[in-house]
């Protein structure tokens, strides 16, 4: 408490004395713990990456650039990677980096309390060569390792063993659920959780500044309605996210202007491939249409992806027909567009297998996880009994939906995804594999899609040094879960940032707000 | 005297236990917490191992016997979603609601209290009539909408006061007070005027229809009679005699203007109890969940007590049987 | 929600002789003479008979998923369907829904789920509160603490743990029928308490008057006298009650439906249709969010001035 009541202080006399570059953001939820290796989610990750940095980190273009190394390279045939660490970096304490940190790092986020181990799972050993030199051995070549620990944060070895952090915390505080210690372009000045998160820049930051904040603000704010008017009133600086009906009308309006780009998240619908029966409406345990192909296509095509797009989107969303999104690595740029919408064609291959009067089912769908959810699945109903489907909606919050989804309690229903590492290989390895909780593998494959071909390319993926192949193998996996009709890929979410006039700012795809992007005018 | 309070006491703290033990049976039903804390990379044996160590795999009665026991302590858990004791969390956010409940029961009995009598005077005038209406608009619509509309005329459309949170906080020996400072207090209008409002016209129908009956009573005629001035027959005679009826029912609506800040809170990112509450079913944290609900009924069984000793005070013939 | 004044309900329910004479004469005559009661009866009557014949006013049927398109979605007010070419004069929401039509039949499911939920509270209510004034000791110990907790306890968050559990044991296929019912569940047993105490407040005191007595007396049994003799003597008060909550019950549900715990967006209630519109406040598309809004307004505002004005007319004392 008296801690909280200095810090406050502090924020106050400096909120006065330089107000015009005091930065305020809201976004929906607060991140949950300062601890990088505590919580593997959008919102932890993307604040503290403004307090902690990486040993590599994502440009504006979402490329992966030099952090906290200088340069890294594959070791001999695909062993490992050795990391080149910068040197004269400075902890926001005043410790200085080193190889020690990093070690200590990977042990922290490894371990079995962090939730980000997941990430080190191909690594055997990482070994200290000198105090700027350090190898990360892999059980097998991986060419994607660099890129998939962008998000792995380095924290000061000392700090955390000083203060009784040397593990994350999950069911216990812990000094870093509060405090913070990293390297990064800014310092946590002031947390009170769920009320106000307090940054002020870091003046050791080895980098060059480009932003000229002297103290940014981080206030959670649930309702949407509250946070468009907080935006429009000038409260906060910056909402993310806008309410897409709400995106066009923000643009219009004086001093506000809208941000827009598109996600990495990939929303579809998807089938139960492994049920014998339907569970849902009069029709529970009858056989399960789904099965047939022809059935999976007749959604594919029943579904009018542009009217949702034009309408519950308001044309701020494109389609989609892979399960990544263009801007990631191993989209596949020569394959055709989704299916066209044409209500006779699902009718007709409908009536080849055996619907000619359609059935009925019910549609799983969460109702606060993806934007516009529940109104998305209430137009699919729609599209779906124009050709004779009649889904009964179930629309849940998320907190009950996956509990549901894993006990199989589904005809259909709506997934997103978001792949972690911004490569193809991540859905396959997720969604699209066959469940396999010892490799673990498909272990989000809630629809038990599994392909034998698929589940044999996959390892093959993963270790593939050459782009050139690997990228051929991930086409060959495209076309498989495309003509298999594994999911319906719908459209890629957009992203939208509502800022005022004054702010100048980049957004990355993966919806992380970097504060030393923004610029105050 | 004692004895009852002593039966009270007892009674209300079986009911308390019973309400608990509903409440944990039915934490399962809001949703599995595990899925919130666990990211996408999570394996079946991180959520096993972590089902273990919150003792999730227990049978519920278990649960609720070592929640018993550890609260008994003063100990209400860690909190699933920030990983702090859920006590620290509740005095960090107490302060938030307890000043907004204070401003808006302040409003809603002044206020209704002043256009009680008014309309109880003017019983037939236009004045009375119009007030009366209005008041029940303010009863016809749901708390979030008058909420969410107040925010747009005042803070959006006129930008008159802040859209949301309570503004600058001043610590005062650990506790938040938001009463300090420019910003703090605009930041309570709004706030307060929707979660007051519904309070607002119970009390002032309640101390018209009280009037109404006290105004036609022997004794004020006999007042009026005497040529006292109608404002010492009002306010001093017949105001005074709608008084109890009129706490009884305050205190009582206490618990009302508690609950509903849930959703005044939630509309205005008031950071309080309430607003802790509803993202503590938003990501299942339960002992959030089993402490709010526990501190709330606790709260509640004192007001209804302490309702009822006034009672006692106030009234020696209402010995019999509590209330009526 | 909670309760409105009771004392003058319980003190009028001490003459309970009179209410009978009121209806024949007095009470027509007062009832005549309010132009607000007349006209708060008609808007109620206009809504009800609405609601009741949906289907047959509506232009569209918004629940039958088959006859939506989602490119007429936010047509506003008074514009021609461009694929039929009838008009929209209320509008249409997101999912291309005629706003008139799914008012009506919100107002449908409002209606219903408020008349069940305050029958239920007050049949759980008027019974609980005979017991427990008739019979006294151990039963009337266990009803009225029981109340005094329920009574303080939030009526909102009563209704949102009865949720949570309806739904956690109801099996998923009847899930989305089950909404309704346990939304009229959770509202009635939330507001049973105000019933209870009044009435148990009447029955003490008729209890102990001499045809009761008599009653007694001539070998009736417990119930029979609670049922035929105490109760027609403290329906007033149970009425004007009844009126009041039935107004609180609709925006009670409007307000659970706002914490996401109300009717099914496919079929969606007046609260659920205010819901939805309050997301389109900033984006132009008002006629979402106001037409319900305002029928609720006129719905609730109605019944309580109904409510307001019974409990003066049945009120010998302000004659």
């Amino acid at each position: 408490m008296f801690r909280l009541s200095i810090a406050s202080a502090i924020a106050l006399s400096i909120g006065a004395a330089a107000h015009g570059e005091t930065f305020r953001w809201a976004s929906t939820t607060d991140p949950q713990s300062m601890d990088p290796h505590a919580v593997s989610s959008t919102p932890v990750l993307s604040f503290l990456n403004n307090v902690y940095e990486g040993l590599v980190r994502r440009g504006k273009d979402m490329s992966v650039e030099p952090a906290l190394a200088t340069e890294w390279a594959p070791i001999g045939n695909g062993e490992g990677w050795r990391f080149t660490l910068r040197q004269g970096v400075v902890f926001h304490d005043g410790a200085t980096f080193n190889a020690d940190d990093v070690i200590f790092s990977y042990e922290r986020a490894s371990s079995d309390a962090s939730d980000v181990a997941s990430w080190f799972a191909p690594v055997s050993e990482v070994i200290k060569v000198d105090e700027y030199t350090v190898d990360f051995m892999t059980t097998d070549p991986n060419p994607i390792f660099p890129d998939s620990i962008a998000n792995w944060m380095i924290m000061d070895s000392d700090w955390a063993a000083a203060n009784g952090a040397k593990l994350p915390a999950k069911e216990a505080e812990n000094f870093a659920t509060l405090n913070a210690n990293g390297t990064g372009a800014f310092v946590l000045a002031q947390r009170q959780p769920g009320l106000k998160t307090t940054l002020t820049p870091h003046d050791d930051w080895w980098g060059e500044a480009e932003h000229n904040i002297t103290s940014a603000e981080f206030t959670p704010i649930q309702n949407p309605a509250t946070a468009v008017a907080a935006l429009l009133s000038g409260d906060v600086d910056l909402i993310n996210p806008v309410p897409i009906q709400d995106a066009a009308r923000l643009a219009q309006s004086d001093g506000v202007q809208v941000i827009q780009g598109i996600e990495a998240r990939v929303i579809m619908l998807g089938f139960p491939h492994a049920a014998e029966t339907l569970k849902y409406t009069a029709q529970a345990g009858q056989p399960n249409p789904f099965l047939d192909v022809r059935v999976r296509q007749a959604v594919a095509h029943a579904v009018n992806v542009p009217a949702i797009l034009q309408t519950i989107m308001r044309g701020n969303a494109e389609p989609a027909w892979q399960l990544v999104s263009a801007p990631m690595r191993g989209y596949i740029d020569n394959l055709e567009e989704r299916p066209a919408y044409d209500v006779q064609m699902a009718k007709d291959l409908l009536a080849e297998a055996g619907y000619e009067n359609g059935f009925s089912f019910g549609l799983k769908c969460t109702n606060d996880r993806y934007l516009n959810d529940e109104s998305v699945c209430q137009a699919v109903v729609s599209m779906l009994a124009q050709i004779g489907l009649t889904a009964e909606l179930d629309a849940m919050p998320v907190r009950n939906y996956w509990p549901e989804l894993r006990s199989n309690n589904m005809d259909m229903f709506l997934l997103g995804w978001s792949p972690g590492t911004f490569d193809a290989e991540h859905p396959i390895r997720f969604i699209v594999a066959t469940d396999n909780p010892e490799k673990k593998l498909g272990s989000w494959n809630f629809g038990g899609y599994s392909s034998a071909r698929i589940d044999e390319l996959l390892p093959q993926i993963q270790s593939e040094i050459d782009d050139t192949k690997r990228m051929e193998m991930l086409e060959e996996v495209t076309r498989i879960y495309q003509d298999e009709v594994a999911y319906v890929p719908l459209y890629v979410q957009p992203l939208i940032w509502g800022a005022r006039d004054t702010v100048s700012l980049t957004q990355r795809p993966d919806d992380f707000l970097i504060l030393r992007w923004i610029r105050i005018e | 005297m004692i004895a009852f309070i002593l039966r009270r006491v007892f009674q209300s703290v079986i009911v308390l236990l019973i309400v608990g033990l509903v409440a944990f049976s039915m934490f399962r039903f809001v949703g599995d917490p595990i899925e919130n804390m666990l990211g996408q990379e999570r394996t079946q044996a991180d959520v096993d191992r972590l089902r273990t160590q919150l003792g999730l795999d227990q049978p519920f009665i278990v649960q609720y016997l070592k929640f018993l026991g550890n609260a008994a302590q003063g100990n209400f858990g860690v909190s699933y979603r920030q990983g702090r004791p859920v006590a620290t969390i509740l005095a960090e956010r107490a302060p938030a609601t307890l000043e907004l409940a204070a401003v808006s029961g302040t409003l809603a009995v002044l206020v209704g209290i002043g256009m009680g009598v008014f309309t109880a005077i003017r019983r037939n005038g236009v004045a009375s009539n119009v007030i009366m209406s209005l008041s029940l608009v303010g009863v016809s619509l749901p708390t979030f909408l008058i909420g969410i509309l107040l925010i747009y005329l005042f803070s959006v459309e006129l930008d008159l006061l802040p859209s949301f949170g309570r503004g600058d906080t001043v610590m005062v020996g650990g506790w938040s007070t938001g009463f300090l400072t420019k910003s703090g207090l605009l930041a309570l209008i709004l706030p307060s005027i929707t979660l007051g409002l519904y309070q607002m016209t119970l009390i002032m129908r309640l101390v018209r229809s009280e009037m109404l009956e006290v105004l036609r009573q022997d004794y004020i005629r006999f007042a009026r009679a005497r040529g006292l001035p109608e404002r010492v027959v009002n306010f001093r005679h017949a105001l005074k005699n709608t008084l109890v009826p009129v706490i009884t029912v305050t205190g009582l609506q206490v618990g009302s203007i508690i609950a509903f800040a849930i959703i005044t809170e939630t509309v205005f990112q008031w950071p309080g109890v309430g607003l802790l509450f509803i993202n503590a079913i938003q990501f299942v944290d339960i002992p959030v969940m089993a402490a709010y609900l526990m501190l709330i009924s606790v709260m509640f069984v004192a007001i209804n007590l302490i309702v009822d000793l006034l009672y006692f005070a106030i009234d020696p013939r209402l010995r019999i049987d509590g209330r009526h | 929600m909670t309760d409105f004044p009771q004392p003058d309900a319980v003190k009028q329910a001490q003459d309970p002789g009179r209410m009978s004479r009121l209806w024949a004469s007095d009470f027509a005559y007062a009832f005549r003479r309010s132009p607000v009661a007349i006209g708060a009866t008609a808007v109620v009557l206009v809504l009800v008979l609405a609601a009741i014949f949906a289907p047959l006013i509506a232009p569209h049927d918004p629940f039958n998923p088959a006859t939506l398109n989602l490119m007429n979605g936010f047509t506003p007010p008074g514009t021609p369907n461009a694929f039929t070419g009838d008009t929209f004069w209320l509008g249409t929401d997101d999912q291309g829904r005629d706003v008139f039509s799914t008012i009506l039949y919100g107002l449908r499911i409002s209606l219903f789920v408020g008349f069940s939920a305050v029958l239920l509270a007050l049949i759980i209510g008027v019974t609980l509160g005979l017991i427990a004034g008739y019979a006294g000791g151990w039963a009337e110990t266990i009803i009225m603490r029981v109340a005094d907790v329920q009574l303080t306890f939030p009526a909102i968050l009563v209704a949102m743990l009865i949720f949570g559990v309806a739904k956690g044991i109801t099996p998923p296929e009847y899930r989305n029928q089950m909404a309704i019912w346990v939304l009229i569940i959770a509202i009635g047993l939330s507001d049973w308490v105000q019933f209870a105490r009044v009435v148990r407040g009447a029955t003490l005191v008729e209890k102990n008057k001499e045809y009761v007595q008599a009653a007694r007396l001539i070998g009736r049994t417990g119930p029979a006298i609670m049922l035929r003799h105490i109760l027609p003597n403290v329906l007033s008060p149970v009425l004007v009650i009844a009126t009041i909550s039935l107004a609180l019950a609709i925006i009670a549900e409007a307000t659970l439906s706002f914490l996401g715990v109300g009717a099914p967006p496919t079929q969606p209630s007046l609260g659920t249709l205010i819901r939805i519109g309050q997301g389109f406040l900033f984006s132009g598309e008002w006629w979402i969010l106001l037409f319900p809004s305002i029928t609720l307004l006129a719905l609730a505002l109605a019944v309580n001035l109904m409510g307001d004005w019974l409990r003066d007319a049945l009120n010998p004392r302000l004659k």
